[in-house]
């Protein structure tokens, strides 16, 4: 299984190397995020804003963790149904599936080196927010943080597993990851708190799981909460974890069958 | 002495639906066409099968289905007893594949970083499974430059090593020659001569010939979906049973 697992993340991490430059633009690309939005922080650092006021105030510290578990939500959504596209548009899948692999393990192994990356994308938000931006990270409740992070990517998983399943099934225009990746960042509350929207937009942004863990993760991160006082997040996350993730696999299992039974596995 | 096939096929059967998303959903009957009807076939291990016919005539299909890359509309498949939808990992580890998709690799990775990831995949360690099969294909000097800058020729080889590496029992391979030229057309050839003199089951798919004549063993030419197993009379040479089977396959289709 060890071994399994390790193949997929070596392959991922050597086909990442190999394109140097992408790679280098990656994490350049989290430090003009978080220049971008230092500026338009200390821009607003003089206004009365009474909706940040639950997250200590401050604008900066606010976007950034929306902006980090944005990426690491981008990932969960997208990492496993790329994996299925480029294995089908090369024929890499069909070589996959003839190997004695289980499904489930080519799924989650399809994602670990991503979600790893993901991890040292959120850590970078957090250092470099800490080194060059002056923001005060010694409050954080690190037990609740790791926590959350866990729930979020369990949370957003089986969503990633539905668009795959889709990819497989209509080859293109996957519509859960681009309808999700919109709508979180709109009602999900990355840029700005969800009680300047407007109250009905409010209560749809509760069925979206990355309301829950941005708001946990905010409340551990900033405002040292600890597992107790975020226990409302916990059980709304676990609930979107235990009930999406074997229907999502079962949903991948069906249309890998449905492939065979069709014959498109390797059709784009 | 094998008490099972390696391979037993039994009323195997594949219908193509035509795919319309409207009906995959709502689970109405489809339109679409048979691309295998009812083919038996037993092979026992060692045994070699080269497998003749005109393009679409079911060949790959056939060959997909004991890979377990497609599910049969009816019949079933054994690979070594294992029945090949049911128990599907079990029959995968006595198969080897080599598909009629010599790019089905990572390009930026390799030959040797490829061969890594699938050896791995069949819980391999890489660095004893690549050594031997890449001196059997005369990989090595190959095997650390990139995938993408390999010749067609290369990237044939790295395909059949690729599924050699787990030693399977029984290898399957799909126009195996397709697109060589001459030269590592003979080479594989003689390479797949040495695989069935050390008692690998074959089951070849192709369109040569001559392939057909130098492998020996049994034959089948397919024909829109059936499968027919063929001996040359004596004194009759391959090409005129090739063209006497099919034309006189398509005289009675008609």
């Amino acid at each position: 299984m060890l071994r399994k697992m390790s193949a997929f993340f070596i392959r991922d991490f050597l086909e990442e190397m190999g394109y140097p430059l992408s790679f280098a633009m990656r994490w350049g690309g989290i430090l003009f995020k978080l220049v971008t939005f230092y500026f338009l922080g200390k821009l607003v650092a003089g206004a009365i804003l009474p909706q940040l006021a639950p997250y200590g105030g401050n604008y900066f510290p606010f976007v950034m963790l929306g902006l980090a578990l944005a990426s690491f939500q981008g990932v969960a959504l997208t990492a496993i149904s790329r994996n299925v596209l480029y294995g089908m548009y090369s024929g890499t899948l069909e070589a996959m599936l003839v190997t004695p692999t289980p499904l489930s393990t080519i799924i989650f192994a399809s994602m670990l080196y991503q979600f790893l990356l993901a991890l040292v994308e959120i850590l970078l938000y957090l250092v470099f927010s800490f080194l060059f931006f002056g923001v005060s990270l010694g409050q954080a409740n690190l037990p609740a943080t790791g926590v959350l992070l866990a729930l979020a990517l369990l949370a957003h998983l089986p969503i990633g597993i539905l668009s795959a399943g889709f990819v497989l099934l209509l080859k293109r225009g996957d519509p859960v990851t681009l309808i999700l990746g919109q709508v979180s960042g709109l009602l999900g509350g990355v840029y700005f708190p969800l009680q300047v929207l407007p109250h009905w937009v409010q209560i749809a942004a509760q069925f979206l799981p990355f309301t829950h863990a941005l708001e946990g993760l905010r409340q551990a991160v900033l405002n040292g909460k600890g597992l107790g006082e975020v226990s409302t997040q916990v059980a709304i996350l676990s609930v979107f974890a235990v009930v999406l993730l074997p229907l999502s696999l079962a949903f991948f299992a069906w249309t890998v069958r449905q492939a065979k039974r069709l014959g498109t596995l390797s059709q784009f | 002495m094998a008490t099972n096939p390696a391979v037993a096929v039994s009323h195997l059967s594949k219908y193509f639906p035509h795919i319309e998303l409207s009906r995959l959903l709502t689970g109405c009957n489809f339109s679409g066409s048979w691309a295998l009807r009812e083919v038996d076939l037993e092979l026992w291990p060692g045994e070699t099968l080269c497998i003749m016919g005109p393009n679409g005539s079911g060949k790959t299909t056939l060959l997909k289905l004991i890979a377990t890359l497609l599910i049969p509309t009816e019949g079933r498949i054994f690979v070594q007893g294992h029945d090949a939808v049911r128990r599907s990992l079990a029959a995968k580890r006595h198969l080897g594949f080599i598909t009629a998709n010599e790019e089905s690799f990572y390009g930026r990775l390799t030959g040797r970083q490829n061969l890594a990831f699938f050896a791995r995949l069949h819980n391999l360690d890489p660095k004893a499974a690549i050594p031997p099969v890449a001196q059997l294909l005369q990989l090595e000097p190959y095997l650390d430059r990139h995938f993408f800058s390999y010749s067609t020729g290369i990237k044939r080889r790295l395909d059949i090593a690729r599924g050699l590496l787990h030693h399977p029992d029984i290898l399957l391979l799909d126009e195996p020659t397709t697109n060589l030229d001459p030269i590592s057309a003979m080479e594989v050839r003689d390479f797949l001569i040495r695989l069935r003199d050390q008692g690998t089951t074959i089951i070849l798919v192709t369109h040569r010939l001559e392939e057909v004549a130098k492998l020996g063993g049994r034959m089948a030419i397919m024909l829109e979906g059936r499968f027919q197993e063929v001996r040359p009379s004596p004194g009759e040479n391959l090409e005129d049973l090739y063209r006497r089977i099919v034309v006189e396959g398509r005289r009675g289709a008609a």
